[in-house]
């Protein structure tokens, strides 16, 4: 997002408080949703939840193209329209609501920092998978991509969709990585993210920050999604501090609501 | 574009009238009575040979159908009137950019003494036609280039490609038209096209692609055209501050249609007539041959014509449209119907009335319009019987509606709906009659019955198109 677009959001959201009936857009739950969607999707929500914002979670076949930019989620405050995590943290700042502020300039600096390594090493990771990996591309992100559209519009859909992410991966170049590259530097991003969280309940101590809803949206959508093959989910499996942490905000953000 | 009904982007008109000669424009020489002819009338004779002359890629199996009248003439009269049919046939044809006929008495060793010869001199179209043009419109220069082979395969087949390249958008359309030999109604044409339009009045862009077959064909006085479309249509906002309603629009659907058109057209001339009627009406059927699109669509339009004193006419419009969504699935906002702006009800701006959201106009299932004008030569004639010619004055008095159904409520609760809040306008302005496809205005509006949400424009309002109510 562009630094006169970001200014703009922060002053007209600074108007108005959160309203009760915020939604978040997310493509169909059941059928369409591909991984890294869903992990995104689920890292707003926790970190909405964390900083006490209640928001309406809505699955539309095409809330990828009615986004602002293009990805998964947005949401929809008032009259306004914001995706991604990154401008909806800042448009919650201006509205009084942040989890960043307990925080010195040099943790600031950290968290930002470990949310650049999440963003381009875990999604990136999910992305490679879902289209790169000829095997999962044809199984699974495809045919689910493409569900809500019709023959021959499906086809045409879902091919685009895998065409642009190629060549976005060529032009950070992962285009020549193998699968076993990609994995390994999952685990290289893991063992960084465990080093970090060490035995702290959180990645900054006792309290949430946006990065531990990022870390929790990658982690727990990886643990929890099946896919051709389980040796990524593996990998995080390996490092037992970060599955606690994904149980600890499951349990004090998502359960205790929902019960 | 400027159909009222249409917000489907018409492909770019690949076939149809072409922009130079029309039909209508050439007079038919009266074929004068002079004493001495009149002796040569009751003549019998006998038209022994037609000649073609100047075919190089043409067939001439074509051209057999087209001249086979010229045959059965028993007089000289006869013999002069046909080819002179025969000769606008050829010149119908698009495949000729020059025919003349010459007419002589038979020579050679079976020559009859009452034989004659009839001899057409063609000139054939180049193989192939380019054009450039730009274009200024709409916030939006663009770079048109056309491309035409007539006549591609030697029986009157034509192939157009057209390409135009804009500052915001591109728009491509290829296609290809052939007419049954010796039946010129009779035709067939196929198009692919991608067109990308902007539509300010609801912060939209779409961009069609699309593939077509049509099928024309007259039946008594009345032409026909059988459609099969097929559209990836992709909706997006034109702007961050597009209404949620039409946000919620975007995206990508396919529309597979099937339509019918009819029309029935006595106009001395489309543009500016002086007298007779047009009856079209249009019906489309979509989500019948797959795609996700599922909506029946009727649309009518008639218009009348009457001459009065003084060279002045009165012409009467009326439109009318109804869509009805099939399952359970709303209707997209590229389907629907959106009404208001110079071209039909006059003193609202383009397509700027019914329901709308944050002032993004979402278009009606249903409308109704009607126009009466009457139109005058300009005060004083100036410049009478050249340029002046051109310019008519009018006096208009328009109405309409347009709005959502509900459907369920019955067909007396919706025509009472369609009666409800009516929007009109009159005044009166100055018409432009530009060759024989377009029209520009400037009129004096007083816009009547405005509804809240709806966009005005009191006062001068200058219009351009080719379809007006």
């Amino acid at each position: 997002m562009s630094l006169a677009a970001d200014a703009f959001v922060s002053q007209m959201a600074a108007a108005e408080p959160w309203p009760e009936n915020a939604t978040l857009y997310q493509p169909l739950k059941e059928d369409q949703i591909l991984l890294s969607d869903c992990a995104s999707s689920l890292a707003v929500q926790a970190y909405l939840r964390m900083c006490g914002l209640p928001v309406q979670v809505v699955c539309k076949a095409n809330a990828e193209y009615m986004s602002p930019s293009g990805k998964i989620p947005f949401i929809h405050v008032s009259n306004q329209v914001v995706s991604e995590l990154g401008p909806i943290v800042q448009f919650t700042k201006a509205k009084g609501h942040s989890l960043s502020d307990g925080l010195d300039d040099v943790q600031r600096a950290e968290m930002k920092a470990y949310m650049e390594l999440v963003n381009n090493m875990l999604l990136t990771a999910e992305l490679y998978i879902q289209w790169c990996d000829d095997a999962t591309a044809a199984e699974i992100s495809r045919p689910r991509y493409s569900s809500p559209y019709s023959w021959p519009l499906s086809i045409i859909l879902a091919y685009h969709k895998q065409w642009e992410v190629r060549k976005k991966m060529n032009a950070i170049g992962w285009g020549g990585k193998t699968l076993d590259q990609v994995y390994e530097d999952v685990s290289q991003c893991c063992q960084a993210l465990s080093q970090r969280l060490g035995t702290q309940p959180f990645f900054f101590n006792k309290q949430p920050t946006e990065l531990d809803a990022l870390v929790f949206g990658h982690l727990f959508t990886i643990l929890t999604t099946r896919l051709t093959s389980s040796e990524l989910a593996e990998r995080i499996k390996s490092y037992s501090n970060l599955l606690s942490f994904c149980r600890r905000i499951e349990q004090s953000y998502f359960e205790e609501k929902n019960s | 574009m400027g159909t009222v009904h249409a917000r489907s982007l018409d492909p770019m008109p690949m076939h149809g009238p072409e922009l130079g000669v029309q039909a209508d424009d050439i007079e038919a020489p009266e074929i004068e009575q002079e004493p001495k002819q009149e002796v040569l009338e009751n003549k019998n004779v006998v038209v022994q040979r037609v000649h073609i002359d100047g075919l190089g890629r043409t067939k001439e199996d074509l051209l057999t159908y087209e001249i086979a009248e010229v045959f059965r003439a028993r007089n000289l009269i006869d013999v002069m009137r046909k080819s002179h049919e025969a000769r606008q046939k050829l010149l119908r044809l698009g495949i000729f950019r020059k025919v003349e006929v010459v007419i002589d008495t038979s020579r050679g060793e079976d020559a009859l003494p009452n034989g004659l010869d009839v001899t057409f001199e063609v000139t054939e179209l180049r193989r192939m036609t380019g054009s450039y043009n730009t274009m200024v419109g709409n916030n939006e220069g663009s770079m048109v280039m056309g491309l035409k082979l007539p006549n591609v395969f030697g029986r009157a087949e034509k192939l157009t490609f057209q390409f135009s390249y804009g500052t915001k958008e591109t728009s491509y359309g290829l296609s290809f038209f052939k007419p049954q030999p010796g039946n010129f109604e009779r035709n067939i044409s196929v198009n692919i096209y991608k067109v990308t339009g902007q539509f300010p009045w609801s912060s939209l862009r779409e961009t069609d692609r699309g593939v077509s077959a049509e099928l024309g064909f007259p039946v008594w006085k009345t032409s026909q055209t059988l459609k099969w479309e097929g559209v990836w249509r992709e909706l997006g906002c034109l702007a961050r501050t597009a209404s949620f309603a039409v946000r919620g629009e975007s995206g990508h659907s396919l529309k597979s249609s099937l339509s019918h058109a009819m029309v029935i057209d006595t106009r001395n001339s489309s543009i500016l007539p002086r007298k007779g009627g047009l009856l079209k009406i249009h019906q489309e059927l979509a989500g019948f041959t797959g795609g996700d699109a599922s909506f029946l669509k009727e649309d009518f339009e008639i218009q009348l014509n009457k001459s009065l004193f003084w060279d002045s006419v009165l012409s009467a419009s009326l439109w009318g449209g109804l869509l009805l969504p099939i399952g359970d699935k709303p209707t997209s906002i590229a389907d629907r119907f959106y009404l208001g702006g110079p071209t039909s009800i006059r003193g609202f701006s383009m397509y700027s009335m019914g329901p709308q959201s944050e002032g993004d106009y979402l278009g009606g299932e249903a409308y109704w319009a009607g126009g009466l004008h009457l139109y005058t030569p300009l005060p004083f004639r100036p410049g009478r019987g050249g340029f002046g010619d051109l310019f008519r004055t009018h006096f208009f008095l328009n109405a309409g509606n347009l709005c959502n159904l509900n459907y369920g409520e019955g067909p007396r609760a919706h025509l009472q709906k369609l009666a409800e809040c009516i929007r009109w306008s009159y005044g009166l302005g100055i018409v432009l009659r530009l060759g024989n496809i377009a029209r520009l205005e400037l009129n004096y509006c007083i816009p009547m019955g405005v509804q809240s949400g709806d966009r005005i424009c009191d006062g001068v309002q200058f219009g351009a198109g080719i379809r007006f109510l």
